[in-house]
């Protein structure tokens, strides 16, 4: 169960691309999980639910598209002022 | 500075920092003319055993060999380890399911690198987690034991995928275990084509010399790609 590891990084990239643009907080973010990621999408929303709290992406939407191969990308940030 | 919600193009691997410091230490590794070999497999596979064996035979050919080891706790591992004569240390994950590329990196902060010639890393026992973490590693041995089951490479394609080379270890102990190799080897190649397969037991000894020659880069190994 790394999953609330892999919640926070991801976390941390949309807080550093927020931060980047001048925004205030995060609305959404997409990302692309591998079949062979090795990463479970249940255990990860779970855990981004809990890893938000107290951050600019508390109350945010996850949005996870699986795919095939091994990656596990951030591919969009939706940030508001 | 943005006044009305946008959404902004990323494409960032979740996991680059931990892809940063394996960069690091692959680079240190290199620069120190390291060999780093790294074991994962699901608790109770043979790990400890076939490491403390490896020690032994490579610590008495004169290889400069050394261990970390990943538990979640104890030191039993180490202790186990050191026997063989080879420095060991012990990283204790606490709660974590896995080692990542800074923990490998703290631990070996005392060490003079230049003093060692191959690096054995052992993973915490997890067939999940320690998939997504590159180590920095050059070779990365999947462990599956001949009393496991023929499927476990079906059931986790994903840490045969992020692994070079499968060892199929305790097979003194597959004729009573009526372990099927010849479905062990078809499942490894359905999850990774081309995979080299070592079969071997720490035991009695058998395949022990082709594991060393896989662990030393004496024979045509398998390119990483955890990098993919």
């Amino acid at each position: 169960m790394h999953e609330l590891s892999i919640a926070l990084s991801i976390i941390d990239l949309a807080e550093e691309e927020m931060r980047l643009y001048g925004g205030e907080r995060v609305r959404s973010i997409r990302i692309e999980v591998g079949s062979l990621a090795g990463v479970a999408s249940d255990a990860l929303l779970f855990s981004f639910g809990l890893a938000c709290e107290g951050t600019p992406a508390e109350g945010s939407r996850l949005i996870v598209h699986e795919t095939a191969g091994r990656q596990l990308d951030v591919v969009a940030v939706e940030i508001e002022p | 500075m943005i006044t009305v919600p946008r959404i902004v193009e990323v494409r960032k691997r979740v996991l680059k920092e931990n892809d940063l410091i394996a960069h690091q230490l692959r680079d240190k590794f290199r620069e120190c003319n390291v060999r780093v070999v790294s074991l994962v497999s699901s608790p109770g596979s043979g790990k400890t055993t076939l490491l403390e064996r490896t020690l032994t035979i490579l610590h008495r050919t004169h290889h400069r060999v050394a261990a970390l080891v990943g538990d979640l706790a104890t030191e039993n591992d180490a202790e186990r380890l050191r026997r063989s004569g080879a420095p060991v240390r012990q990283i204790t994950t606490g709660t974590v399911c896995h080692l990542d590329a800074s923990m490998v990196s703290r631990a070996l902060s005392e060490w003079d690198l230049h003093q060692v010639e191959v690096l054995f890393i052992e993973n915490v026992g997890n067939l999940v987690c320690p998939s997504s973490y590159d180590l920095g590693e050059d070779l990365r041995a999947v462990l599956l034991s001949a009393t496991e089951g023929e499927d476990k490479p079906l059931k986790y394609p994903s840490i045969f995928n992020s692994a070079d080379v499968a060892v199929i270890t305790k097979m003194d102990l597959a004729a009573v275990a009526e372990f099927d190799r010849r479905a062990a080897a078809a499942n490894i190649q359905t999850v990774r084509p081309g995979m080299r397969v070592v079969e071997l037991s720490a035991k009695n000894g058998d395949g022990m010399d082709e594991w060393i020659s896989c662990v030393l880069g004496r024979s045509a190994a398998v390119p990483h790609t955890n990098a993919g």
